[in-house]
């Protein structure tokens, strides 16, 4: 038995907007003989967009109406209309997503795709999506190496590293290539994270100055070599330090990166190298130029990207989604899908008072996340709990009964568990709370705090339930 | 280096260059370094544990770090290296440690204590011994009329589920789930509110012996929960056998079965609690086997 | 016809050929199961003498199952050529014994009478041999097959490199694949037990396969031994294979039980010629196994040596690249212990040979059998003296997703030195280039998996 869904994933950034429509095939991989194990077969991408110019108001905000109509006309040429999508997810990228109206933007982009289910990135999750995207992570399955991946775009570069297919660093820095803006061979704009390298090379250029090349190509050369030192390929400097993106997570390699792709607008000129210095007006040519004339690339193993320019918008389609444990307990379809749920973890003590059948502790720490939160509902976790006994799963649902009393009686129970046991705990806890209340009990999802999470319909016969985990920026 | 060895060393080298090679040339004792197991606390460590099979073996690969990864991708025994054309003496152990633990759990028998546990009483098939078990499918699929009166006295008649617990060819398997699996299936069970026969225990049992017991009882659906035939990676390794009125002589297609139940395979809570799924599907649909879409 | 004799003043009558042919089986726990077996020594004895003095023309004349019931039976019977038959009709059976084991007796010799026999006269002839005798008189024969490669030459042994994994993980498969090529396994095939018997997943599996064959030009053969109408879908949908496998029975009843029929080994055999990957002449991979045709019960009364002989007159017909028997794959209900082993894997050899096809053998054991590593590897090494073309080879002995022991990786390289025997020539050049043999011998680098998978690898 084998299913589909239809994912689209739309990347707003700070230069370019960008649609693709996936269809992800999902599939009973055991055997007949065995439990089910549903999982996602295969990715297809069925439609690519066109790369649009991101339209901005007054050089700042993005253009909600101008974004809208790009994405309608997007979903006319891709023959689809909101109501068929079943997730997927809008990427807010680069500096754009710190841009003012970009709330306004996640939740007309909500309005827009009907159901399907809207996340926004931060900077780390954007370098994972894009790494993805870009063909990375599969890379360095299949080789067997430590493959990093600079998706360089606009106004920062997002980095990701994955050994042996695992993700071990993800960071971000404000190197891009719009970050200098050209019009008619004059300097348009200067971002001022850029200020700090300027100065360093002890370089005058402002606003305003005839865009020479020798002179911008000395900035995009520091660029290029903070991008090295990133990666840890050359000895980091302060400006290395500085020139981290202020919200992300610093990136930290733990092994010698071996192979290394590019993906974003910026790569495309690493690949296939133009001399039309300011065909774009900006300086994405020349960073690529510098790159290219780099001791540290030409000593590096350079792959090919699956993805470069729609790394992002491709990584948001494709690989954002999962699905649950394919043992799972609902109550109810009709509730289904959820968005936005605030992921609650206990503390370890809380987790395992709660698995000898102590629920205060789990039960106050909950109480305190739902009113911070300000949402009616949370999910309630047990990330920590591997196999338990049936007898600990009993207790477990004595400890949810107790729980579910602080949520409205109108509220799904709803309860992840990360190892292999929410039928049993479902089950239980279903004999407990009554058909009064609903209740959706799902395993092996990998959350951490800080996540929301959407959960899809029910696919294959109910065996399974798409999952999104997300960051919101805009908590 | 005192002046005696010093002299050893020269002399070997220049015979060396000589091309006269002595057979014996050297006393140095011999070193593999990289097989020996160390003892903690005087006890040699366990050859059957993971971590003692996750090493990499292989003399000076390559890229152990690739093999290391290899190794995360299977079960198999890679990554071994070899002694001569042979396996190397820990690897030749521990593959026949995990044998002989194979070995015992198919020749045991399910200890009383934990048929006293688990409130279990327990009956025998037509098989009088072990060995008779393994040579004689025919007689571990039949129970004498002894032995059905004995379920009929001590046993509800005509229950919508009989739920029993078999040996099948590794008692092992049945001690190390039963005490999670057949709980969470019975409360499961009581949950949606179907009801349950008395549970028992049927030695030297084959699959098809639950054809008799649901003839015998009468019941709707019957299903075994039976160890399977241990393999070198787990002894524990439980099936459940299910089938909706199932009688003698039916075809083995009209069974549904839940497989590789274990701590390392579908977690024996879950498992129960998804037999107890199966079987509320099998009861609606009033079939069982290929028959039933699940 | 006589069915009677005397033994140490006992007399021992029998009711038909089919009971003579029964009891004068050495002891099988599956012809006791079938209630047909010898019920003593003397009486087993006693079986074989008449036997031996039976002629080769009543046991063609008493085929185990009916001419008019089963297209296995009329293969065979159809296929037996009249004037060799005739050279042999009239010589007792054990007449035929001797005249197998004489000096005179060459290799051409066996190979031109074979034409003239059925299953039942080399199953019958079978019964009157001793272990040494099975390994002497095969060992005379040499059976060539042709696909990408040329097996079964003399002075070559080879494996089947068996890389299973128990949810068919793709890379898993890989890993274990890599591992066994860097022991110089695989020369025979690279040929994987699929849990999962879906189009996709063989599709999956054999594609990895190819693009493994490819990038390091591995002169081989592969195959995933799903069910025949899912590999035939899969080739059909273009999935690269060289070879369609199918577990064969010695009746039709027992072919049905396998859910297929003559018809479809055709179709995929006629299939490959036009979509397969394969160069040569010879696509098609057959397993067997003594025990399986009482375990469908579509053994009519037959012992299970006699039923095992059918299964390589059938296979005959099709002109196959490679035929084993997995001889201790079924269970201790057919086959007690590694004596009853070893004598069916000795037994299954000689008689495919004497059939003229492609004989290889799956030596393994499962848990609950009364068997291990030592008895394993002391009928590979017998197997191997007797001109057996491959064996199988999985890590470390120990098949994680079938769960019985085969030999492991290392078994064929120590067999090779030991008679001297070496891979199929092109594969053993490829592992010369490789680095992982020189001279015959596994190098100090062999068993590195890492050299395909690491740095510059897959």
């Amino acid at each position: 038995m084998a299913a589909s869904m239809l994912s689209v994933g739309i990347d707003i950034g700070t230069s370019t907007t960008s649609m693709v429509v996936s269809r992800l095939y999902v599939e009973n991989t055991a055997s007949c003989f065995a439990v089910p194990h549903v999982v996602i077969t295969k990715k297809e991408i069925i439609y690519r967009g066109y790369i649009y110019q991101t339209p901005l108001l007054g050089g700042e905000k993005i253009d909600i109406d101008r974004v809208s109509k790009i994405l309608k006309q997007e979903y006319q040429n891709a023959g689809i209309t909101p109501d068929m999508i079943q997730t997927g997810a809008v990427i807010i990228t680069g500096e754009s997503s710190r841009k003012e109206n970009a709330a306004l933007v996640t939740e007309k982009m909500s309005n827009l795709a009907g159901d399907f289910v809207v996340a926004t990135a931060g900077p780390d999750l954007e370098s994972i999506i894009a790494g993805k995207g870009a063909g990375a992570q599969d890379y360095s399955k299949e080789n067997n190496r430590c493959v990093a991946n600079l998706d360089i775009g606009g106004g920062t570069t997002n980095i990701a590293v994955f050994d042996h297919g695992e993700l071990t660093g993800k960071g971000c820095y404000d190197i891009g290539g719009r970050l200098i803006k050209v019009e008619d061979q004059k300097i348009t704009y200067i971002s001022e994270r850029l200020l700090p390298i300027i100065r360093s090379l002890g370089i005058q250029i402002k606003v305003g100055d005839t865009a020479d090349v020798t002179t911008i190509k000395k900035i995009t050369d520091r660029m290029a070599a903070i991008l090295g030192e990133s990666i840890g390929v050359l000895p980091v400097t302060d400006l290395c330090e500085s020139s981290k993106t202020l919200t992300s997570t610093p990136l930290v390699i733990t092994k010698p990166v071996e192979q290394i792709t590019f993906s974003g607008g910026v790569a495309d000129y690493i690949y296939s190298p133009s001399d039309q210095w300011f065909k774009h007006g900006d300086i994405g040519p020349l960073l690529a130029q510098s790159i290219i004339d780099s001791q540290w690339f030409k000593s590096s193993h350079v792959l090919p990207a699956k993805e470069t320019i729609r790394a992002t918008v491709v990584g948001a389609g494709s690989y954002t989604t999962s699905v649950s444990g394919s043992t799972i307990t609902f109550s109810d379809q009709n509730i289904l899908p959820l968005k936005n749920i605030p992921v609650f973890i206990p503390s370890a003590l809380a987790e395992q008072e709660a698995v000898e059948g102590q629920y205060e502790t789990y039960k106050n720490e909950a109480q305190w996340f739902l009113s911070e939160s300000g949402m009616e509902n949370i999910l309630f976790t047990l990330p920590r709990t591997v196999q338990p006994g049936y007898k600990e799963v009993c207790q477990l649902a004595d400890v949810f009964f107790e729980v579910s009393k602080m949520i409205k009686n109108d509220q799904p129970l709803l309860i992840l568990t990360e190892s292999d046991f929410a039928k049993a705990l479902g089950q239980a806890v279903r004999r407990r709370i009554g058909e009064s209340r609903s209740l959706v009990c799902i395993d092996s999802v990998h959350v951490e705090s800080g996540d929301y999470l959407d959960l899809g319909l029910p696919m294959m016969n109910g065996m399974v339930i798409p999952v999104v985990v997300k960051t919101l920026i805009f908590g | 280096m005192t002046d005696e060895r010093l002299v050893q060393l020269i002399t070997e080298a220049v015979l060396k260059q000589l091309g006269k090679v002595p057979a014996q040339c050297s006393q140095d004792e011999i070193v593999f370094s990289d097989n020996s197991m160390k003892a903690v606390d005087g006890i040699l460590p366990d050859l059957t544990t993971p971590a003692n099979k996750a090493q990499v073996t292989v003399k000076n690969p390559d890229d152990k770090d690739a093999i290391a990864q290899m190794k995360t991708k299977t079960s198999a025994r890679i990554g071994i290296g070899k002694a001569g054309a042979r396996l190397k003496t820990n690897t030749y152990l521990t593959l026949r440690a995990d044998h002989a633990g194979a070995r015992d759990a198919v020749f045991r028998d399910v200890s009383h204590d934990f048929l006293k546990e688990m409130k279990l009483f327990s009956v025998d098939t037509m098989c009088s011994s072990r060995n008779e078990h393994l040579t004689r499918p025919d007689l571990g699929r039949q129970l004498s009329d002894d032995v059905k009166r004995e379920l009929k006295s001590k046993c509800q008649l005509s229950p919508r589920v009989q739920i029993y617990v078999s040996d099948g060819l590794s008692s092992q398997a049945i001690e190390a789930n039963i005490k999670d699996t057949l709980p969470a299936l019975l409360d499961g069970l009581q949950g949606f509110g179907i009801g349950t026969g008395t549970p028992f225990f049927v030695r030297y049992g084959r699959v098809a012996a639950m054809d008799a017991i649901s003839e015998t009882l009468d019941a709707e659906v019957t299903c075994v929960l039976i160890g399977e035939r241990p393999g070198l990676a787990t002894a524990n390794s439980m099936s459940a056998y299910i089938a909706y009125r199932a009688t003698v002589g039916m075809p083995e297609s009209r069974r549904t079965v839940v497989s590789n139940i274990h701590s390392g395979g579908i977690p024996p809570v879950e498992a129960g609690a998804h037999i107890a799924q199966v079987i509320k599907t099998m009861l609606e649909a009033k079939k069982s086997g290929v028959d039933l879409q699940l | 016809m006589i069915l009677k004799t005397r033994l140490a003043g006992h007399t021992y009558e029998f009711k038909s050929v089919k009971e003579v042919m029964a009891k004068a089986n050495e002891q099988k726990s599956g012809d006791i199961l079938a209630g047909i077996a010898a019920e003593s020594d003397s009486e087993r004895i006693a079986a074989k003498e008449v036997l031996a003095n039976l002629l080769m023309s009543d046991l063609r004349n008493n085929p185990a199952v009916d001419y008019d019931i089963d297209d296995v039976t009329r293969m065979d019977q159809d296929g037996v050529n009249a004037s060799v038959y005739n050279r042999i009709k009239n010589m007792t059976v054990g007449e035929f014994r001797e005249w197998i084991l004489d000096y005179n007796t060459k290799e051409d010799d066996l190979k031109a009478i074979s034409k003239g026999l059925t299953a039942e006269m080399i199953a019958g002839v079978t019964k009157l041999m001793s272990n040494l005798d099975l390994v002497y008189a095969a060992n005379k024969i040499r059976i060539h097959s042709t696909c990408n490669t040329t097996a079964g030459i003399r002075g070559t042994f080879s494996t089947r490199l068996q890389p299973n994994h128990p949810t068919d993980d793709i890379e898993g498969i890989t890993a274990s694949l890599f591992e066994g090529l860097s022991y110089g396994c695989g020369d025979m095939l690279v040929g994987l037990n699929p849990v999962n018997d879906t189009i996709s997943s063989c599709s999956e599996i054999l594609k990895r396969f190819h693009e493994v064959k490819t990038k390091w030009q591995i002169p081989t053969q592969n195959c995933v031994l799903a069910h025949i109408t899912t590999q035939i879908e899969a080739v059909k949908q273009g999935a690269p294979t060289d070879l369609i496998f199918q577990s064969i029975a010695g009746s039709q009843k027992g072919n049905e039980a396998f859910g297929f029929t003559t018809d479809i080994i055709r179709e995929a055999d006629a299939l490959l010629r036009v979509k397969g990957t394969a160069k040569g002449e010879n696509v098609l991979y057959f397993e067997t196994g003594q025990g399986s045709e009482l375990s469908s019960n579509a053994h009519y009364g037959a012992d299970q040596v006699t039923m095992e002989a059918r299964c390589y007159a059938y296979a005959k017909q099709f002109k196959p690249f490679m035929v084993n028997t997995v001889v201790g794959f079924i269970g201790p209900e057919y086959l007690y212990d590694s004596k009853q082993v070893i004598r069916a894997g000795l037994e299954d050899h000689f008689m495919g040979k004497l059939t003229g096809i492609p004989m290889g053998c799956d030596c393994c054991y499962t848990n609950h059998m009364l068997a291990d590593q030592n008895d394993l590897e002391i009928l590979t090494l017998s197997l191997a003296a007797a001109g057996c073309n491959y064996v199988i080879g999985v890590p470390a002995s120990d098949d994680v997703m079938l769960n019985y022991q085969s030999n492991s990786y290392q078994d064929a390289a120590a067999v090779r030195e030991i008679l001297g025997l070496r891979p199929i020539r092109e594969f053993e050049i490829w592992l010369e280039k490789m680095g992982i043999m020189e001279n015959g011998k596994l190098t100090p680098i062999a068993g590195d998996a890492s050299i395909f998978s690491g740095k510059g690898g897959f």
